[in-house]
């Protein structure tokens, strides 16, 4: 019964063969997922951008072996950021002959699309269950995307001997060398933090910069300037009223803490070593750190390790020593478009 | 006659933004020229969160008298409340203090503290007030015959010791937090401590995970049950350590006033905002906690707090946390991140 990889390869580039043509045929779903995202249809035109369309083999091999192999494995799907359901599906494909899959309630618009672009691909693997209850699927193991409390609640729920898999929560870091040059840095940066109005487990909430003060200012006052030409672009979509309310305290907690670039759509915020650990809501708000030596990064960003999901940065090679082992690791304006080689999140 | 509530907060507005740095940065971040305010809510408030990340008072640090500190977690960081002295603080303590929870009472009278002594927690706001009132208003009494939670330990035996060698024609005052008062329940069983007739009891702050929760009406009816008191003697405090001002539920003073409603001193108001604009909102409406303290001199007259209130009567009901933004998407909240 087991699969060769083959095999499995084969399954998952049908499915990035369906994630092309739900990107050529995206206009169908872009009110839909305004709607249920609360992107702007800019918004979401850029969050396709994350959609992953292809990969190497290398990489899927890695994504192959990283996700081990089951008969029947069951997906439940949160709101997450609205193009994650392909890789949460390919993971799932990967693994598995059967998978059945629970999209969010709230946002089911392209797990959906998926679904119904790979039946007609004649891939007849998948199936969608609406059972919320996970003690009455017979799956062997099961992928659960969300909070801790809901992957918590799955895992007292699932039937003795189901291997649960969660993915919470998370966030990115952006870690800046000495030699990185404040406008082209904050550019990229301001894409990572567009995308998806920071609501994904890859957006920037903190900028480490390595240097003085005054550096880290010059690079705030450069990300303001270019967050202000996103607004432009890609309007930010809606926040609901406590997200603008947590927004709200923060602006005015930071403003007393440090110094604040603000904008309409955004805001920035200088602040000292104490606040690192005081992330701003989602929404187009950052946070920046003055780091006058590498242990000073290290030591800013060891309370926050567990929730690291990626790092980007624009010295790889020179600043891998200072990210989480379990975080990605990516250049500044591709944090959002990790290579699909297994879970977004290696925590 | 003494200066108008407005005035001295516009006062209390200029000298901070002069003296606390981090107040200025926020009325020039929201464009408030401070020599321009007239009125207490023309100020911007500073967040309890700022009391986390920053210094919020108006003097060197090596001044400071005491430092209390919050025992929240939320942040990461312990919020901390600075003074250079406390006589303000205690002032003020003392004579809302005698005016509610003491109304009545001919002080000294017997106080009973379910807590730490200020002693052993020197650095908690609401044992420094309980020390402060077994001082000024207690007989006096040896210390373990007041403090009744020592190294986190709670001494059933020597309360009931205290309790039960109290005269009966003389009140007393048991001051206690809620999850101090469910372990005390808790370890009694059902077994009751009579306090002597008039007595009162305080009861605050939340359970903060040190003990299994309790509904407020079924606490105080436990409380009021245990100690043999009447339910309307079991008044709660609302304090914060961003405070140097508490305020007291109004059952003692107010018959009519239903529990859950608590009263400011003169010198503090409590008014309900709108959590995106802090605008002030109508009588009736619930809103976040804007705290205009004018004992809070060296630090931050207005502070917004994370308490949801309305305007009740004559003064404002207490009706929880605000909660953290609901989650959307897979991005991590703040709470979730750094909680313990």
């Amino acid at each position: 019964m087991s699969r060769s990889v083959e095999n499995r390869t084969a399954d998952v580039r049908r499915m990035l063969a369906c994630a092309r043509t739900i990107y050529a045929q995206r206009s169908r779903v872009v009110p839909a997922l305004v709607a249920s995202t609360g992107l702007t249809a800019e918004g979401v035109e850029l969050g396709f951008a994350s959609l992953e369309q292809d990969a190497t083999d290398a990489e899927l091999r890695r994504l192959v072996s990283a996700a081990g192999a089951r008969r029947h494995v069951h997906v439940v799907l949160s709101s997450n950021v609205f193009v994650a359901p392909l890789r949460a599906l390919a993971l799932a494909r990967a693994a598995a002959e059967r998978v059945t899959v629970r999209p969010s309630p709230r946002d089911p618009v392209l797990a959906r699309a998926l679904l119904e672009a790979l039946d007609a691909a004649g891939d007849d693997a998948f199936s969608q269950v609406d059972e919320r209850d996970v003690s009455q699927i017979e799956a062997q193991e099961i992928h659960v995307y969300g909070r801790d409390e809901t992957i918590a609640a799955v895992r007292a729920r699932a039937r003795p001997g189901v291997v649960v898999r969660g993915h919470a929560a998370g966030m990115g870091v952006a870690l800046l060398s000495r030699d990185a040059e404040p406008g082209p840095a904050a550019g990229a940066l301001a894409l990572d933090m567009v995308a998806f109005d920071q609501r994904g487990c890859l957006s920037p909430r903190l900028a480490v910069v390595l240097g003085g003060e005054a550096r880290a200012a010059a690079f705030a006052g450069a990300l303001h300037a270019a967050l202000g030409g996103w607004a432009v672009r890609v309007p930010r979509g809606q926040l609901a009223a406590d997200e603008r309310a947590a927004a709200r305290r923060w602006r005015d907690a930071v403003a007393f803490a440090g110094r604040v670039w603000e904008a309409e759509e955004h805001v920035v915020a200088l602040v000292p070593e104490s606040a690192a650990g005081y992330v701003p809501p989602p929404g187009r708000h950052l946070t920046v750190l003055a780091a006058s030596s590498p242990e000073v990064a290290a030591a800013a960003l060891a309370p926050l390790a567990r929730a690291i999901v990626t790092v980007g940065t624009d010295a790889p090679l020179e600043l891998a020593p200072l990210v989480p082992a379990h975080s990605r690791l990516s250049l500044l304006g591709t944090m959002q478009r990790p290579p699909l080689d297994g879970p977004v999140d290696r925590r | 006659m003494p200066e108008p509530f407005d005035a001295l907060a516009a006062d209390l507005a200029r000298f901070q933004a002069r003296s606390v740095a981090g107040y200025g940065r926020l009325c020039a971040a929201r464009g408030v020229d401070p020599e321009k305010i007239r009125l207490a809510g023309e100020a911007p408030a500073v967040p309890t969160d700022a009391f986390k990340l920053a210094h919020v008072f108006a003097f060197d640090g090596s001044d400071a008298a005491v430092t209390f500190h919050t025992s929240g977690t939320t942040v990461g960081a312990r919020g901390t409340h600075a003074m250079r002295a406390v006589g303000t603080y205690d002032a003020a303590a003392l004579a809302f203090g005698r005016a509610t929870l003491a109304s009545g009472l001919m002080p000294p009278v017997p106080v009973l503290v379910i807590g730490p002594s200020d002693r052993e927690a020197s650095d908690s706001s609401l044992a420094h007030m309980c020390a402060l009132f077994a001082r000024d208003l207690g007989l006096p009494a040896p210390f373990e015959r007041t403090f009744f939670v020592r190294g986190d330990a709670l001494d059933v035996a020597g309360l009931r010791a205290r309790v039960s060698g109290l005269a009966p024609t003389a009140p007393a005052l048991v001051l206690a937090t809620s999850f101090a008062l469910v372990h005390l329940l808790d370890a009694l069983g059902g077994a009751r401590l009579p306090l002597p007739s008039g007595s009162r009891v305080m009861q605050t702050g939340g359970f903060k995970g040190r003990s299994r929760e309790v509904a407020p009406d079924e606490l105080r009816r436990a409380v009021a049950d245990t100690f043999a008191v009447s339910e309307r003697a079991v008044v709660g405090e609302y304090g914060m350590t961003e405070l140097s001002s508490q305020f007291w539920e109004a059952a003692l003073v107010d018959p009519d006033s239903p529990h859950g409603v608590y009263l400011e001193p003169p010198w503090a108001r409590v008014v309900p905002v709108d959590p995106e604009t802090l605008h002030p909102l109508p009588r009736g409406e619930v809103g976040i906690a804007r705290i205009e303290d004018l004992a809070n001199v060296d630090s931050a007259f207005a502070v917004l707090a994370q308490d949801r209130v309305r305007r009740v009567g004559p003064g404002f009901e207490l009706l929880g946390r605000v909660p953290g933004a609901a989650p959307r998407g897979c991005s991590i909240a703040l709470d979730e991140m750094l909680s313990p």
